[in-house]
């Protein structure tokens, strides 16, 4: 009985999909009324610039913010190793409010706090040239809080979990702190590190709320098919669609298998 | 035609020929715009010409254009693109509020916007669009705009927006999901919580939604009166429980019968009617919205001479008039009217009868900021 | 001595200064983003409730409490997001929970990871792209149009219905891997000691299984529940502008009608909300999953 529960779970996962997928090879103009199987809108859709510019624009958005989420995640849980008190204190609940507080807050607080400040400053810095504004900047900075958050915890979980005795014996057998963190520490942490890469890629890959608040001029993949699905959408949108979700699984697929290799090398 | 961009046509050239012996250009302009097909320009209706490229030399960078949906020509961008080197950024919202909060909250990135009528003096006021200078789009004639569109642009004499297109805010009904056949915005409200009950769906956007329950009840279009605004909201908060939903996309919903019924514009109902003859536009004889579109220059914008490049290129008649047929929004422009065949000038959809429109009112600027307004809508989306 | 210290890596040495330069320096990145990006900004938003709305919108600096008398006006608001979101969250672990004990205990281990790896596969594709498909076998032409055929009139989307389904829909696959982790950790071998000391498959599953599982429910529901409370498009979509959460109303409020201190007054409100149930929450269902775990221990 559990299994036709579990077949049943999984249909309703992936019906919605398929759906999506199905109608990407629509020869019709509207999405969902079949009229014949065409590559016709995945033609289309490469050859957008206004897909492909907010492809690109997500891309650099999620892969900066995967990597500086990355380093800065893992160099928080290393720092709050070292602490104790107050300081141990306020970080760990500065990363419980990063995470708890609703990214439409985290959008609307970044905004209304930087245009104010620029407010403030734009007129004096017009006599050099330069303009300050809301942009992909932001958009990174916001999705960069909240991930530095997740990426610390998952790495701490693992530095909590790890064995002690491999750091003692690398420092009895005098190497260098910076060869243990090399040669030992960091090793260790790689499956976390990777975990909180993806997540943070995929968080700020998938966003809408604070990038549709802080993106000013710029329009992102999730900002462009919004508005395409307030406007009637065409099977373009389910073309690109369908690609972001074949690369995915490719790469989740992909992560897996390092991830698992990453398991066999540190016995738990 | 597609194939050749460049093409000026027979009609456009007397055009310029007359605008140059009125004095409205420059010698230099027609010779620019006419080009090389002065010559030829007698002998065939659509002959590759030579666009004044001058004026386009040196642009670089990107041009960053804010619209509504489905509201421009993709080949017509990529055209100006191919001959100006500057691709073309293109943001879509839903409302002119939603512009303005945008360009409030610091997006001032941008360089072209698509005011609606009502909201360019505020624009104006907060500082936000600069003043047109005309002499760098030539291919704008004052002369042949109609002048029932010109006043919203202009403040004090000064040009801060010029039309774009034109258009009226109706309702339209799916003739085969009802036989209810509603014809002002009183028999529209009482369809909805009636009838039509779960079948309707109203925009999410004040201008017109309070607007036309205004009309409903027989008060100003625009009005702001706090009784009157009063008795709106309990007509649409009573109305809300049977609403299909409140949105300003309708389109889907009315081509797969969710929704029977919409409070709808004119480009939107073009654009169902071209491909479901059963959807039937109608204007409320109580009244409603006629309004007109423009563009305007973002004050500060980073790539201003791209952006009057922009203006230039695309209100020259024969490309105007390739917008036009590819949203099916009413033009203010006689040269363009000519150039568009009768499929479009025929259609009832855009150009209505003269007397179906003295009813209509625009829309007002204080009602873009009157917090009273803004302040219901919201009760009413989150009753 | 080496024991004694916390942490893993001995580069500390309390006494010498350089240890806490490199302290600082790890701490430093994330302690400038909390700083410039949670905390000055946060302030503004408080700072700002307390503001007028400016004439052509946006913030006017005053000092009134006006804007916090007025969320009454979001009543609806507040509420359908303060029943639906809970209850959302109740019905995405229901349906997870068989879900990750059959991956958990009944799967061969060959299989467990791909499967659940299928499971939260779904999270990584649009989410605004599986609302829009949701859309349409709510709409007229799905699974409503097939009710009607056999003469059933249902409507489903822009209904809180649908709003459930979605968040079933769209969290599952967020709540699934927790709870799965925690009754991985189940040892088989107490399931027999239950079973052989005569306890009902019944009996075990209450007094074994759930247990160890409900740390993994708390952590996925306070998840998905966070999520959910802040969310706009789940009801933006399959809502269609007639379920209404805070989320809407502060898109509103900052994208259409620019009362930016009434809306920071709303983000404030929600905010204040979220801690409050969070730290109950933390309080009273973490607590005694941690007792009840220590008492089967």
């Amino acid at each position: 009985m559990l299994r036709a529960y579990a077949i049943c779970i999984y249909i309703f996962l992936y019906l919605p999909i398929s759906l999506i997928v199905f109608f990407s090879f629509n020869a019709g103009k509207y999405a969902m009324s079949w009229e014949g199987f065409s590559l016709f809108w995945y033609g289309k859709a490469f050859s957008n610039p206004l897909i492909m510019g907010a492809l690109k624009t997500s891309v650099i958005i999620a892969l900066s913010t995967a990597v500086l989420s990355a380093i800065i995640g893992t160099l928080t849980a290393l720092g709050l190793e070292r602490v104790r008190g107050w300081l141990r204190v306020t970080f760990d609940a500065l990363i419980y409010i990063a995470i708890m507080v609703p990214g439409i807050v985290i959008g609307i607080s970044t905004l209304i706090a930087f245009v104010s400040l620029f407010d403030v400053v734009n007129p004096s810095l017009a006599s050099m040239g330069i303009k300050l504004q809301m942009g992909t900047w932001a958009v990174i900075a916001a999705h960069v809080l909240f991930n530095i958050a997740v990426v610390a915890l998952l790495v701490r979980a693992r530095l909590q979990g790890m064995d002690r005795s491999l750091v003692d014996a690398s420092e009895d057998l005098y190497a260098t702190p910076l060869g243990t963190f090399r040669q030992v520490v960091l090793p260790l942490l790689a499956p976390s590190i990777l975990a909180g890469f993806l997540l943070s890629f995929t968080f700020s890959f998938e966003d809408f709320i604070i990038a549709y608040f802080v993106s000013g001029p710029d329009t992102t993949l999730p900002i462009y098919i919004f508005s395409s699905i307030r406007r009637g959408v065409t099977p373009e949108i389910n073309a690109v669609g369908s690609v972001v979700l074949l690369t995915s699984f490719v790469l989740l697929i992909i992560a897996q298998a390092v991830l698992r290799r990453g398991e066999r090398t540190t016995p738990p | 035609m597609t194939k050749h961009p460049d093409h000026i046509s027979a009609s456009k050239f007397i055009d310029e020929l007359r605008r140059y012996q009125k004095g409205s250009v420059s010698r230099r302009h027609f010779l620019g715009v006419t080009g090389l097909g002065l010559a030829t320009a007698v002998l065939s209706t659509a002959v590759p010409g030579l666009r004044p490229r001058k004026a386009w030399a040196g642009l670089s960078g990107t041009l960053n254009v804010t619209t509504w949906p489905n509201y421009f020509s993709q080949e017509n961008y990529d055209n100006f693109t191919k001959q100006t080197g500057v691709p073309i950024n293109v943001n879509v919202f839903g409302s002119n509020e939603e512009m303005l909060a945008k360009l409030q909250a610091g997006s001032t990135g941008w360089d072209v916007l698509v005011p609606t009528n009502y909201t360019i003096s505020t624009y104006k006021n907060l500082d936000l669009i600069e003043p047109l200078d005309l002499k760098l789009f030539p291919s704008y004639d004052p002369a042949a705009q109609d002048p029932r569109f010109l006043g919203p642009g202009t403040i004090d004499g000064v040009t801060y927006a010029v039309p774009k297109d034109w258009g009226t805010t109706g309702f339209i009904v799916n003739t085969k999901a009802t036989t209810e056949n509603p014809t002002s915005w009183k028999e529209f409200f009482a369809l909805a919580q009636g009838p039509l009950s779960g079948k309707a769906t109203v925009h999410d956007y004040q201008l017109t939604t309070i607007g036309s329950a205004a009309k409903a009840l027989g008060y100003g279009f625009n009005t702001v009166d706090k009784n009157e605004l009063a008795e709106i909201e309990k007509l649409l908060v009573a109305t809300k429980p049977h609403l299909f939903a409140v949105t300003s996309d309708y389109q889907p919903a009315m081509r797969n019968g969710d929704a029977a019924m919409a409070m709808c514009w004119t480009n939107d109902a073009a654009q169902l009617n071209r491909d479901m003859p059963e959807m039937s536009y109608r204007l409320g004889k109580d009244g409603g919205e006629i309004w007109v579109d423009h563009y305007a220059v973002i004050k500060g914008a980073p790539n201003r001479e791209a952006a009057y490049a922009f203006l230039d290129f695309i209100l020259t008649p024969d490309i105007n008039a390739k917008e036009i047929e590819a949203h099916g929004t009413p033009t203010t422009d006689s040269r363009v009217l000519k150039l568009l065949p009768e499929s479009i000038l025929k259609n009832p959809i855009l150009y209505p009868a003269a007397d179906q429109l003295t009813a209509l009112e625009y829309g007002a600027a204080e009602t873009l900021t009157n917090p009273d307004r803004a302040e219901l809508m919201a009760r009413f989306k989150s009753a | 001595m080496r024991g004694s210290r916390p942490g893993m890596m001995n580069l500390s040495m309390a006494s010498t200064s350089r240890p806490k330069l490199v302290t600082t320096l790890l701490l430093l990145p994330a302690g400038l983003f909390f700083v410039f990006l949670l905390l000055v900004p946060l302030a503004v938003v408080l700072i700002f409730s307390f503001g007028e709305r400016a004439p052509a919108g946006g913030y006017m600096p005053a000092f009134t409490l006006q804007n916090y008398m007025d969320l009454p006006a979001r009543g609806k608001a507040f509420f359908n997001t303060l029943t639906l979101a809970p209850l959302g969250t109740l019905l995405t672990a229901l349906f997870a929970f068989p879900m990750a004990y059959f991956l958990a205990v009944k799967v061969s281990p060959k299989w467990r990871v791909t499967l659940l790896i299928l499971v939260m596969a779904p999270f990584w594709t649009s989410q605004l792209l599986r609302y829009y498909a949701w859309m349409m076998i709510l709409g007229n032409k799905g699974i409503p149009g097939w009710l009607a055929m056999v003469g059933l009139d249902v409507r489903i989307i822009n209904t809180p219905w649908a709003v459930l389904i979605g968040a079933v829909y769209g969290f599952l696959p967020l709540m699934v891997p927790p709870i799965y982790v925690s009754l991985e950790k189940l040892d088989k071998r107490l399931l027999e000691a239950s079973a052989d000391l005569g306890a009902t498959p019944a009996r075990t599953f209450w007094q074994v299984t759930l247990p160890l599982a409900l740390p993994g429910v708390a952590t996925g529901s306070m998840l998905v529940f966070i999520l959910l409370m802040g969310d706009y498009i789940l009801p933006q979509f399959l809502g269609g502008g007639k379920v209404f959460f805070i989320g809407n109303a502060l898109v509103d409020l900052f994208l259409q009608s620019r009362n930016w201190p009434f809306g920071a007054a709303v983000s404030v409100a929600l905010v204040a909300i979220m801690f409050v149930t969070i730290y109950v929450y933390m309080r009273f269902v973490l607590s005694k999953t941690d007792t009840r775990r220590a008492a089967l221990v």
